[in-house]
């Protein structure tokens, strides 16, 4: 792979990523939300292989699959079941900023990436290295999500959103963690979100629906 | 010399191995457990944890260094085999008092399992060489506990689990971003690895400026697993919606071993940017603890709310601790850490047997304890003694040690504060209890049938003594002892 | 190659062009919309003949009406044909005194944007002045992004003259594929969408009081007022488009002025446009148009975009 391939297609990948990340905070229809939440998980996936196949480093290459496997199948397929009811698709209602000041706030949070990952661009001038603030923004852009839905399934797709960012960091910085390391993250994530599936469930059994703006009894 | 390294090495992946198993056969057997293993498989496997740590307690003392295994995948030094133990006489008490008699149910195989696995995922944590590892096994008792928090399937239950998952879970992200970062710097130094030993002993040109920022995001991340404020939020709820013998657990010992967490970070991260930066961020998270936990015990309607707000204090004591840094403060945070386990399990079971005695933690319709049922009063009332930091209970030693070393370092303002801070939730947790457990029975002249004082509970009391004679103890102990404790601080040294 | 002359050519032959193409564009966008909706429509020459209509017949004013209503259709129907004297849609050929800077084309464009919202205003109706507050609403929310926008393609180039940016597309074309590029791009197609007037931000074929915009506007005028009108705001449609195509795929413009150039230009940029007209008007075919209070929220969508474009030229390093 020629070098300006290799540069072409990193920021390709991040550039979807981003991309991605900006269209969740975006839209309000969770379904599409988990859509995006796949097409992430593909295109990280194809980062980390693109990352593999320039160093040429075989372990890389198993993550690439492994990512690919969890983060844009088997995830947005637990997310799917938690989203399904008995009146259909879900929708989310208007989250507690609204679309138009998230949006704004995007850009602010993108500022915030670009200053915060300044010591990690004083490392080099890699091409990886230089679409690390796209990590950085989507674990920010992971927050806002969390922090300002009220549906416990955007909630959810906020955390996942964050470990996405995460896990680009992750990637860009250091061409991932150890082998083991890494199993046992992936291992956690999944079981992290299947918890919080059962969690949705049984709350919506309990409450009638998972609006997480009822669960406020228990405050000082 | 061989042999003995086998041995110990065998030692050394017992409690995981151990666990592993029991929790398999309490969840594996479907149903055709036998009910005693039901009840008591927390207490063998939290036994096993207590042999497995006195015995490397022994081992490293006696060689002089650390006790590997797994080609140095789980590593034993003074501080790991000293919070071995602390995990195992902590769960020790909380596992076996908290374990339910008959004639009552024993807990369902998968509660059962649960509560091995996460006593299993904390021995893990403070074994393992590998950051990356003691992070995926502090996320493991996040997601062993989410379960254990919402067992009741209540409504405040289930909120209660839902914010410590999605709280505990986003702050551990964090620190494992944190974790990245430092590995990254690693790698642009040349020396790829995690391993907080190799870090320690090579000391590796590390860019002050990534390690910074990597230093700050794991501390920041396993605050929130420890309880600090302001990520305190989901401590109250989890651990008084949670039965009673996993609230001791939690409040005893997962957060000391998120703590341990953050005392390894400092140690590695501390060579390269000095400790300014992250002496400030403990500083001020301990006295935001103190002052949170003061200001919300005062007007605390719930025990076990009550007892949980205590924790947060407790944490923040160990934060200051932390901030102030050096032998004398280390090795006290880490009596502390033990003296507020075991005291903490202690409260925990024995509101869980208020609980069921009265069926209601409400403070409001708790009275008389102490004349009526003495059999679960008194437990109580000594725990909450040891954790108001009277003698002869070793909190009161330790907390005094922090403050001396406070003012040894120049740091005696903060001391002043927290010294403060701790006169005031002394106040409110008095104010709280006292109307619960003491009070005269002529309240009540017409009241004639006496109610028989009750001395009976609904669990074992053995496991509580001798928690409580061993907190009483642990400040005066000598020897062996106090070899362990500045051993395990000389671990955690930093070079000035 | 800079000069006068060549200038002054390239842009009347652009003037003329346009002048040409922006009806049957329009022409095209109806019939393939008519189309795809089972309708026959009336055919590829149906604005030149409502052109001819409208310029046949005199306008009539209300009583009230001032200057405004007179100068008004000339000033959009002046700052349309400036535009695109101005663009590089056939070649990059800049004079001398007055380049076609990304801020002096933006101007412009307002200048028009100005002129049509005070036209709507001056007949002193309600449905005019509805339509022009929320036409300059609209406006408001949509010039930040199309400056940042072609700010973020001007980075990498250091001038922002739009000829100057097309010139560095065309000798780089791994540019157009950059992630600067299409995020940008994107912005910019949303932007135009806004501004022009399409859906989803306004329906140009509605007369219901809850959602017309542009329509409003021009409800009081008719005759020639009318058609200058008309004929303004389909050059603004087709300069803007043929920016839009000729930024995301700049072959067939000159760089230096040529009859055999100029020509090939021309009818490459006949099949850009219909092309970007055809797929616009499929698209708008499957769309609804947004609620006014959500149109915020789209164009504060597109701005972000247009930001991540500008903050990712800074650090993206070239391939």
């Amino acid at each position: 792979m020629t070098e300006s391939t290799y540069a072409q297609l990193v920021g390709l990948c991040a550039a979807v990523l981003l991309l991605s990340a900006v269209l969740i905070v975006w839209r309000r229809s969770l379904p599409a939300q988990i859509r995006l939440l796949a097409v992430q998980g593909w295109a990280l996936g194809v980062l980390v292989a693109v990352l593999g196949v320039h160093e040429g480093d075989v372990e890389l290459s198993l993550v690439a699959l492994l990512v690919l496997a969890l983060k844009g199948v088997v995830l947005p397929r637990v997310l799917t079941r938690a989203t399904v009811t008995e009146h259909g698709a879900l929708r989310e209602e208007t989250p507690l900023v609204n679309t138009t000041a998230s949006l704004i706030l995007l850009a602010l949070l993108t500022m915030l990436a670009y200053v915060v990952s300044r010591p990690v661009l004083a490392l080099g001038s890699t091409s990886p290295l230089a679409a690390v603030p796209v990590g950085f923004a989507m674990t920010l852009f992971g927050f806002l999500v969390l922090s300002t839905r009220r549906h416990a399934v955007s909630q959810l797709i906020g955390f996942l959103l964050l470990d996405n960012g995460i896990g680009t960091v992750a990637f860009l910085t250091a061409g991932g963690v150890p082998l083991v390391v890494e199993l046992g993250v992936s291992l956690d994530v999944l079981l992290v979100v299947l918890i919080l599936q059962v969690l949705t469930s049984r709350i919506r059994a309990e409450f009638g629906d998972a609006d997480l703006d009822d669960l406020t009894e228990l405050r000082d | 010399m061989a042999a003995d390294g086998y041995l110990m090495g065998t030692v050394l992946l017992l409690p995981a191995t151990s666990c592993l198993l029991l929790g398999v056969a309490a969840a594996g057997l479907r149903g055709r457990t036998p009910d005693f293993l039901l009840r008591y498989t927390g207490a063998l496997a939290a036994a096993v944890v207590l042999g497995s740590g006195l015995a490397l307690a022994a081992a490293v003392l006696d060689q002089g260094r650390a006790v590997t295994t797994l080609s140095g995948q789980l590593r034993a030094d003074a501080l790991s085999a000293f919070m071995l133990a602390t995990i195992g006489v902590v769960g020790l008490t909380a596992t076996w008092a908290g374990a339910p008699r008959r004639p009552q149910p024993a807990p369902s195989p998968s509660y059962a399992a649960l509560v091995v696995l996460f006593l299993g995922a904390m021995s893990v944590a403070v074994l393992a060489d590998n950051l990356g590892v003691l992070w995926v096994a502090v996320e493991a008792t996040t997601i062993a506990t989410a379960f254990l928090v919402g067992h009741q399937r209540s409504r405040l239950a289930l909120e209660a689990a839902w914010k410590y998952v999605v709280l505990g879970s986003v702050g551990v992200a964090i620190a494992f971003l944190g974790i990245v970062l430092l590995y990254a710097a690693t790698r642009s130094a040349g020396v790829a690895t995690l391993s907080w030993s190799t870090l320690h002993s090579t000391h590796p040109p590390l860019d002050p400026q990534l390690v910074r920022l990597a230093a700050a995001l794991a501390i920041l991340g396993f605050a929130t697993k420890t309880g600090l404020a302001p990520m305190h939020s989901w401590l109250p709820d989890a651990h008084s919606q949670a039965p009673a013998p996993v609230s001791g657990l939690m409040s005893g010992v997962l957060l000391s071993v998120a703590f341990y967490a953050i005392l390894r970070i400092q140690s590695v991260a501390a060579p390269v940017i000095g400790v300014t930066m992250m002496r400030n961020m403990l500083a001020t998270a301990g006295l935001l603890s103190l002052a949170v936990a003061t200001l919300l015990m005062i007007a605390q309607r719930d025990l076990k709310r009550l007892l949980a707000y205590s924790s947060v204090e407790h944490v923040g004591v160990l934060a200051l601790a932390a901030a102030v840094g050096g032998p004398l403060a280390m090795a006290a945070a880490l009596l502390h850490v033990l003296g507020h386990g075991l005291a903490k399990a202690t409260a925990f079971v024995s509101a869980g047997w208020v609980f069921e005695a009265e069926g209601t933690t409400r403070l409001a319709d708790l009275r008389l304890l102490l004349s009526r049922r003495p059999g679960i009063a008194v437990p109580l009332v000594a725990a909450v003694t040891a954790l108001l930091g009277l003698p002869p209970f070793s909190l009161f030693f330790s907390e005094v040690a922090i403050v001396v070393a406070g003012f040894q370092r120049g740091l005696g303002w903060l001391m002043a504060a927290m010294v403060a801070l701790l006169t005031g939730a002394f106040v409110a947790l008095v104010r709280r209890v006292a109307p619960v457990v003491f009070g005269h029975r002529v309240e009540d002249p017409d009241h004639e049938d006496r109610e028989a004082v009750d001395w009976s509970a609904p669990g074992a009391r053995l496991p509580l003594v001798l928690a409580l004679a061993l907190a009483a103890v642990a400040g005066f102990a000598a020897g062996p002892f106090t070899t362990l404790l500045t051993g395990a601080a000389r671990v955690l040294s930093v070079s000035p | 190659m800079n000069g006068n002359g060549p200038a002054t050519v390239l842009a009347v032959t652009q003037v003329v062009v346009l002048l040409v193409l922006s009806p049957l564009l329009i022409g095209l966008m109806r019939t393939v919309r008519a189309r795809l909706e089972g309708r026959v429509g009336g055919g590829l020459l149906q604005p030149w003949r409502d052109l001819r209509k409208l310029h046949a017949k005199e306008p009539l004013r209300a009583d009230g009406t001032t200057w405004v209503s007179v100068a008004g259709p000339m000033v959009l129907m002046a700052s349309s044909i400036v535009v695109c004297a101005l663009t590089p849609l056939l070649g990059t050929v800049t004079f001398d005194r007055l380049p076609d800077d990304l801020f002096v084309v933006v101007s412009v464009l307002l200048l028009g944007t100005v002129a049509l919202a005070l036209v709507g205003l001056d007949a002193g109706t309600a449905f005019g002045g509805m339509g022009s507050s929320r036409h300059m609403t609209i406006a408001a929310l949509v010039e930040p992004t199309v400056l940042l926008a072609v700010y973020a393609l001007s980075i990498p180039v250091g001038s922002s003259v739009l000829s100057r940016i097309v010139d560095a597309r065309l000798a780089d074309p791994a540019s157009v594929m950059s992630p600067v590029s299409l995020l940008s791009l994107l912005a910019l197609t949303i932007a135009v969408v806004a501004e022009t007037g399409r859906l989803p931000v306004d329906n140009p074929a509605t007369h219901l009081e809850l959602t017309m915009v542009h329509e409003a506007m021009v409800l009081e005028s008719s005759g020639r007022d009318l058609a200058w009108l008309e004929l303004g705001c389909w050059l603004r449609l087709a300069a803007l488009l043929g920016l839009l195509t000729t930024l995301l795929a700049p072959w067939g413009v000159v760089s230096h002025v040529s009859v055999p150039g100029l020509l090939l230009a021309a009818v490459t940029l006949t099949a850009k446009l219909a092309l970007a007209a055809g797929l616009l008007a499929t698209v708008e075919v499957f769309l609804a148009k947004l609620r006014l209070f959500r149109v915020p929220e789209l164009l504060a969508g597109s701005f972000v975009l247009a930001f991540l474009a500008v903050t990712a030229s800074y650090l993206v390093m070239p391939g």
